[in-house]
C-alpha cells in the first residue's frame, strides 16, 4: 500500500488522503468533483455519456454467432450478413442490428481469464477478479461515488432490471449506492404502495424510530446506519412523482409492441424511460446464452430477441435524441467455443469474445480489434475486462486513474488500472 | 492471565483423552464460607481450576474449598472443550492487542460481557434453529432459574426439527443447491434436495455425506447424492474448482485457465486433479461398442419422436405444442452419473507451459499443501485405481488426515456462530498460520476429527463457549479487518432467518408445516433409456403421467410468486383478513396468505423465485458458493413497510394479536407483544411510548407491531 501511495503525484496523494477520509466516513455518498479541477484532459469521449444502459447477456454470449461470425471450420448455423455503415459482417441472426450498425462500435478483441460463469460475470461487471475478502463495486456505485447522488429526483442512481439481486452492488462503498433490482419490468417496484393513509404511515414511522432509538445508539455499525438510511430514502421515494417512470402503460401500444413482450424487450423499454427520468446507470439482464446444446435452435429464440430489442432500443434513443448522451453497452461473461461440441452447442470460452457499444460519444459503424480466422485467438488490439470497465468509466467522466481506498485500507481504481479504449470514441 | 493460559494448554493433552461433559455453573464455598459462581474446569495435582463469568480461569489449592465441595470436585468430570477453546480465543485476543493499540483502539483484556438471557435466547434460537423463539419459548427460558439452563436449551434446540431446517439452508447455500437446475425445464434438483435434508435429519457425518456425493452414480431420483455432480453437469472443471473451494478450503479456480497468479497452484496441477473425474460422465451416452444395447440419443430423435408425432396427430392433437415438453422429458433422463472406465482428461488445447504438450493425456495426481504431506495416510487412501479414480479422490478428500478437510468445515462452522471465519475467505485457507488465530484454527480442526465429523456435536461445543455466549461486539469492524472473537459479531439475519422468524410470528411453531412428503417429480420422471425396446407408446404414457403429477405438484405448491405476478385476481388465494388455521388445510397442501405460501424457507422452492420476500432479503441465487447478501436494499425496506408479509403480521387476527388477547391489561399486552416480536420485556420508557401509541386509536396495537417489526433491533442478531 505504501508503494502505491508513493507512486502518486503530490496532488494525487492529497486527493487520495481526502478520499480515504470520505470513504471511511462512509454512509453518505458525497460528490468529490472539486478535487478533479487540476487534472489533465483525459482524451476523446470523456464524460459524454451522462447515462448508461448496460445490456447484460447472461450465460456467455456466443461471439461467433453474433458480432464476430466466421465462415471456416468454426462457422455458425447461419451465414454472416453485411451491416449498415460499413460493418463487414454480422451473425446471420442479427438482421435488425444490421439496419442500425452504422450507430455501433463492435469490440471483437475481448479476452478474459476465466471460463466460470460467476467469476466471469464478476470480472466483467467490476473489473476485478472475485476475492473472498472484499466485494468490489459495480460501475453504478463507482459513478455515485465520484459524481454524487443524482440531483432533483428521488429515484436511485442505478437500477438492475430483470434480476432479483443487486450483486455485487455497492461493493465496499456504502450500501446506499447499490443499484435497485427490478425483478419484473412489467410490475416495477414491488410493494411501493402504502398500505395505509399518509398520516397513519407517518405515525408508524415515528413510532418505529422512537422505539429503536436505544438500539441504534448502542450499535453504531455501518450496517445498522445504512439500514436507517435506506428507510429514509425509501420513504422519500414512496411519495415521489418520479414513480410514474415504472408505469410502462404510459407508452403507446405501438412502442410497447416494437420492444416486444419478452422480459428483455420490456426491460429495455423501462431502461429508456429511466434514462429520461435521469437515472444514471441501468443494467438490463437477458438470460439464455449458456448454449451448450443445440445452438441453432437457441439462437432462433434468444438470439433473435436480442437482435430485435437491441435494434429497437438504438432506434428509439436515436429518434428521441437521447443517443448522444446515452451509452448503450452490451457485454457477457465470456464467449463460446469456436468448435461446435457433441451436443451441437458451444461451451464456455474466455479467450476471445466481443462486446458492443453505441451512443454516448462512441463511433458508428466501427470495429475495434479482431480475432484470428476461426475466432480462437485475439489477433489485434486485445482488450481485457479491465479495459472494458475503464472505457465505460471514462465515457461517464469518472477519473479512472484515481486510487480510492476501501474501508479496509486497500487501494482500488475504476477497472483495476485498465486502459480506456479511446479509439472507439468519435 | 497468561499463567492460566499456560497452565491450560498443558492441560489440553490430558483433557483430550477424557470424555466430554458440558460446562455447568454452580456455587462453590470455601473454608471461610465465601462463595463464588463458577464452572469446574478440572483438577491438577492438589489444585482445582474454576472459570468465572468473565471467562477467566483461576487455579488454587483444593484444600481451600469446603469439605463438601472438595468431595464433589473429585467426582466431577472436567468440562474441557469449550473452556480450551475459550483459552485459545483469549490468548488470540491478547496477542492482537499491540496491533489494536496501534490502530487507536483500546486493548481488550477479556471477552465482551456475558449476553443477558434475553439476548441469548433470541440469538441461540436464530443460530441453531434459524428463527426467533415464539412467546412461550422466550418466556420459559427467561423465567427458568436453573444455572445450567443455557446448556440445556442448546441441547434441546440441537435435537429439534428446526436445527435440520436451518442446517439445510446453510448447506444448500454452500453447495448452490437449486430446484430448477441449469440445462432444461424438467431437470429438477428435488431428489437431491430431499437427500440432503434426509442426511441432515439423520445427522449423517460430514465426511460420509461428502464421500457419498463425490462417489454417487446413477440418476438423481435413484440416488439423491448424484445431484452433487449433476448440479454442474457439462461443467466438470467448475465442479472440481467448487469441490476444492468448499470442502478443502482451497481456491484453484484461476488454475483452470493458467497458473494461479497468487498461490502456487499450476494449471497442470488443476488438470491432474480433474483427471480423477476424467472417466466420469454426467450424461447418458449408450456405447454400443462396449456391448450396451440401449437407446442412442440418435434413435430417440430419429425413430421414437417421429412415431410419437404420428400417434399425437392421429389423436387430433397439435404436436408443435407437445414437442418441447416431450423432448425435455426424455432429456431429463439423460442426466445420470456414470463411470466409463476410461479416462478422457487431456491438457487444454491452448496449454502454454513447457512441462506438457497441449491436448496430451493427464494422469490423476493429488495436490499437496506442504512438502511432507505425502506421508499422510490420506495419500495412501487416495492412490488412484484405474477402475474408479473418483473413489480414490473422495477417500483422500474426506480422510481425517487430509490437511484441509476437517479444518475447512471447522472454520465454516465457527463462522456460522461468530459471523466471521478464523481464516477468511473460508473458500481459501491459503496458510493457516496467517489466520486470525492459528492455534484456535488447528485445535478446532482436531476437534472436528475427534467428534468424527459430527457437525451437531461440534456445534454443541462451540455454543457452550464463553466466547459465543458473550454479548455481541458493538464496535465497528471494517470489511477485511481481522477479528479476534471477543464475542459474536452483530449480524443481520439471513434472508431465511428473517422469513422463518416471520413464519414464527404467524404460525407459532413453523416446523409443524412441512412440504408435501411425496417426491412427485422423482416418482414419475424416470424413463429407462437403457431398454432397447423402448417405444413411442411407452414414452407417451409415461409423459402423460408425468404431466399429471406436475400439475398436482403446482397445485400443492400454490405456485411461485413470479408466476402469479400481475395475475393476482386469477388466483384463488384465501381472503386476506382470515388467519390461517390448521383445520383449514387441505391434505398435503399449504397454508397461504395471498400469494405467500406459509412454510419455512427450507420447505419452499430453492432458491425462491425472483420477487419473493426471500430474494428481496438477499437469499443466495445459488450460482456461487455462499452467494447470499445481507446488505439493505430499497425493495427490502419496501417489503418490510408495505409488503404482504407485513400486512399479514399486523392484521388483527394474526397470532401476535391472539397471544395478546390471552391477557387483559394494556400493560400485560405490551409485555406479550415485546416478548413475541423482540424476545424481551419492554423497558419502562418503551412501555410508556407503547401505552401512548395504543391509546391513540383502534389500530394502536397494529401500529406497535408494525413499528417493532420494522426496527433494526428486530432484524439484527445481538
Amino acid at each position: 500500500m505504501k508503494t502505491e501511495l508513493n507512486k502518486l503525484s503530490p496532488l494525487a496523494r492529497r486527493d487520495f488522503i481526502m478520499r480515504t477520509a470520505q470513504t471511511a466516513l462512509g454512509v453518505t455518498v458525497m460528490p468529490a468533483l472539486n478535487l478533479r479541477a487540476a487534472a489533465a484532459a483525459p482524451g476523446p469521449g470523456y464524460g459524454k455519456a451522462k447515462n448508461v444502459i448496460f445490456l447484460w447477456m447472461n450465460g456467455g454470449m456466443t461471439h461467433i454467432d453474433t458480432w464476430d461470425p466466421k465462415t471456416g471450420e468454426t462457422k455458425g448455423p447461419t451465414a454472416p450478413i453485411k451491416g449498415k455503415g460499413g460493418i463487414d459482417y454480422l451473425g446471420g441472426t442479427m438482421t435488425k442490428m444490421a439496419e442500425v450498425s452504422d450507430k455501433i462500435t463492435i469490440v471483437r478483441s475481448m479476452s478474459s481469464k476465466t471460463g466460470v460463469h460467476d467469476a466471469g460475470t464478476y470480472i466483467m461487471k467490476t473489473g476485478y477478479e472475485p476475492r473472498g475478502t472484499i466485494v468490489h463495486p459495480c460501475m453504478g456505485a463507482w459513478a455515485s461515488h465520484f459524481l454524487g447522488r443524482i440531483k432533483g429526483v428521488t429515484l436511485p442512481d442505478s437500477v438492475i432490471v430483470n434480476s432479483g439481486s443487486a450483486f455485487p452492488g455497492a461493493g465496499f462503498f456504502p450500501p446506499a449506492s447499490s443499484p435497485i433490482p427490478i425483478a419484473n419490468p412489467q410490475t416495477g417496484l414491488q410493494n411501493i404502495k402504502q398500505t395505509s393513509s399518509e398520516l397513519h404511515f407517518k405515525k408508524r414511522v415515528s413510532l418505529m424510530n422512537e422505539l429503536d432509538d436505544s438500539f441504534r445508539k448502542k450499535y453504531q455499525s455501518e450496517e445498522v446506519k445504512a439500514y436507517t438510511e435506506f428507510y429514509d430514502e425509501t420513504m422519500k421515494l414512496m411519495k415521489s412523482e418520479d414513480l410514474k417512470v415504472f408505469d410502462l402503460a404510459q407508452e403507446s401500444a405501438d412502442t410497447r409492441a416494437k420492444y416486444g413482450n419478452s422480459s428483455f424487450g420490456q426491460g429495455a423499454l423501462l431502461a429508456r424511460r429511466l434514462v429520461q427520468s435521469g437515472v444514471r446507470f441501468i443494467e438490463v439482464q437477458f438470460g439464455g446464452w449458456d448454449m451448450h446444446n443445440n445452438i441453432d435452435q437457441a439462437l432462433g429464440g434468444t438470439g433473435q430477441t436480442m437482435d430485435s430489442v437491441f435494434a429497437t432500443l438504438i432506434q428509439d434513443l436515436a429518434a428521441t435524441g437521447l443517443l448522444e448522451s446515452t451509452m448503450v453497452v452490451m457485454g457477457s461473461e465470456f464467449g463460446r467455443t469456436p468448435d461446435i461440441n457433441q451436443n451441437s452447442g458451444r461451451d464456455h470460452y474466455p479467450l476471445a469474445y466481443s462486446t458492443v457499444f453505441a451512443g454516448g460519444g462512441v463511433k458508428g459503424g466501427f470495429v475495434y480489434g479482431a480475432t484470428d480466422k476461426d475466432g480462437r485467438r485475439v489477433a489485434d488490439k486485445q482488450a481485457t475486462p479491465m479495459d472494458f470497465q475503464a472505457t465505460i468509466g471514462h465515457a461517464m467522466g469518472l477519473p479512472v486513474d484515481e486510487v480510492v481506498m476501501s474501508p479496509s485500507n486497500r487501494p482500488f481504481t475504476v477497472g483495476d488500472k485498465g486502459t480506456p479504449l479511446l479509439d472507439i470514441f468519435a | 492471565m497468561k499463567k492460566t493460559t499456560k497452565l491450560l494448554s498443558s492441560l489440553i493433552v490430558s483433557l483430550l483423552i477424557t470424555g466430554s461433559a458440558l460446562a455447568e455453573v454452580r456455587t462453590w464455598t470455601d473454608t471461610s464460607g465465601r462463595q463464588v459462581n463458577a464452572t469446574f474446569i478440572g483438577l491438577e495435582g492438589e489444585n482445582i481450576i474454576l472459570q468465572v463469568a468473565d471467562g477467566s480461569t483461576h487455579t488454587f489449592p483444593l484444600t481451600k474449598l469446603s469439605a463438601e465441595d472438595q468431595a464433589l470436585a473429585k467426582t466431577l468430570k472436567p468440562a474441557e472443550r469449550p473452556v480450551t477453546i475459550d483459552s485459545l480465543v483469549l490468548s488470540g485476543i491478547q496477542r492482537a492487542n499491540p496491533e489494536r493499540v496501534k490502530s487507536g483502539k483500546k486493548p481488550l483484556t477479556t471477552f465482551n460481557d456475558l449476553a443477558n438471557d434475553e439476548q441469548f435466547v433470541r440469538r441461540v434460537y436464530l443460530d441453531i434453529v434459524g428463527r426467533i423463539p415464539n412467546h412461550a419459548e422466550a418466556s420459559a427460558f427467561i423465567k427458568d432459574s436453573k444455572p445450567n439452563k443455557r446448556a440445556k436449551l442448546i441441547d434441546l434446540l440441537l435435537d429439534s426439527p428446526g436445527y435440520n431446517s436451518h442446517m439445510y439452508n446453510f448447506v444448500a447455500e454452500m453447495l448452490r443447491v437449486k430446484d430448477r437446475m441449469d440445462g432444461g425445464n424438467n431437470i429438477r434438483g428435488i431428489p437431491y434436495i430431499n437427500w440432503l435434508q434426509k442426511q441432515i435429519s439423520a445427522n449423517v457425518t460430514w465426511d460420509k455425506m461428502v464421500f457419498d456425493m463425490l462417489t454417487a452414480t446413477g440418476k438423481m431420483w435413484h440416488n439423491g447424492a448424484a445431484g452433487y455432480l449433476l448440479r454442474d453437469s457439462g461443467m466438470p472443471l467448475d465442479n472440481l474448482a467448487n469441490t476444492l473451494a468448499v470442502f478443502l478450503g482451497t481456491d484453484v479456480a484461476c488454475a483452470q485457465c493458467h497458473d494461479h497468479p497468487f498461490s502456487d497452484w499450476t494449471q497442470r496441477q488443476f488438470y491432474e486433479m480433474a483427471s480423477f473425474f476424467g472417466g466420469t460422465e454426467t450424461r447418458y451416452r449408450n456405447q454400443r461398442s462396449k456391448g450396451g444395447e440401449g437407446m442412442q440419443m440418435a434413435d430417440v430423435r430419429g425413430k421414437i419422436m417421429p412415431e410419437i408425432e404420428k400417434i399425437v396427430e392421429k389423436n387430433g392433437m397439435d404436436m408443435s405444442r407437445l414437442r418441447n415438453g416431450i423432448e425435455q422429458f426424455i432429456n431429463a433422463n439423460r442426466y445420470e452419473v456414470n463411470d466409463t472406465g476410461s479416462n478422457a482428461t487431456k491438457m487444454p488445447h491452448d496449454y502454454k507451459y513447457p512441462d506438457a504438450a497441449p491436448n496430451s493425456p493427464v494422469a490423476p495426481k493429488l495436490i499437496k499443501w506442504a512438502k511432507d504431506d505425502g506421508d499422510l495416510e490420506c495419500y495412501k487412501a487416495g492412490e488412484a485405481t484405474a477402475e474408479n479414480p473418483r473413489r480414490a479422490f473422495a477417500a483422500w478428500a474426506t480422510h481425517p488426515s487430509n490437511p484441509r478437510f476437517a479444518m475447512a468445515v471447522a472454520n465454516r462452522m465457527w463462522k456460522r456462530a461468530f459471523g466471521l471465519g478464523i481464516s477468511e475467505p473460508t473458500t481459501n485457507i491459503d496458510d493457516p498460520d496467517q489466520s486470525a488465530n492459528p492455534e484456535l484454527l488447528k485445535f478446532l480442526a482436531e476437534e472436528m476429527k475427534r467428534v468424527r465429523f459430527d457437525l451437531k456435536a461440534f456445534m454443541r461445543i462451540i455454543y457452550n463457549t464463553r466466547a459465543y455466549q458473550a454479548a455481541s461486539t458493538t464496535e465497528f469492524v471494517a470489511m477485511g479487518e481481522p477479528y479476534y472473537f471477543q464475542g459474536p459479531l452483530l449480524r443481520r439475519m439471513t434472508a431465511e432467518q428473517t422469513w422463518d422468524s416471520y413464519m414464527t410470528l404467524v404460525l407459532g411453531e413453523p416446523d409443524k408445516y412441512e412440504k408435501p412428503l411425496d417426491d412427485l417429480y422423482g416418482n414419475t420422471i424416470d424413463l429407462d433409456l437403457n431398454n432397447p425396446k423402448l417405444d413411442a407408446q411407452t414414452v407417451l404414457m409415461k409423459y402423460d403421467a408425468f404431466r399429471k403429477m406436475q400439475q398436482k405438484e403446482e397445485a400443492l405448491l400454490g405456485g411461485g410468486l413470479a408466476e402469479a405476478g400481475a395475475m393476482e385476481d386469477a388466483k384463488k388465494g384465501r381472503s386476506k383478513s382470515k388467519e390461517p388455521e390448521p383445520d383449514m388445510m387441505m391434505e398435503n397442501a399449504s397454508l397461504s396468505f395471498g400469494k405467500l405460501v406459509l412454510r419455512r424457507a427450507s420447505e419452499l422452492e430453492q432458491p425462491a423465485p425472483n420477487g419473493h420476500f426471500l430474494i428481496d432479503f438477499g437469499q443466495s441465487p445459488r450460482n456461487i458458493i455462499d452467494g447470499s447478501s445481507k446488505i439493505g436494499t430499497v425493495p427490502q425496506v419496501l417489503s418490510m413497510m408495505n409488503g404482504q408479509a407485513q400486512q399479514m403480521l399486523t392484521s388483527s387476527d394474526s397470532l401476535i394479536f391472539r397471544t395478546m388477547d390471552k391477557v387483559r391489561t394494556p400493560s400485560e399486552r405490551v409485555d406479550a407483544m415485546y416478548l413475541t416480536v423482540l424476545s424481551r420485556r419492554p423497558t419502562m420508557n418503551e412501555k410508556q411510548i407503547a401505552q401512548r401509541a395504543i391509546g391513540g386509536g383502534d389500530d394502536g396495537y397494529a401500529n406497535m407491531v408494525w413499528a417493532l417489526i420494522n426496527t433494526r433491533e428486530f432484524i439484527f442478531i445481538q
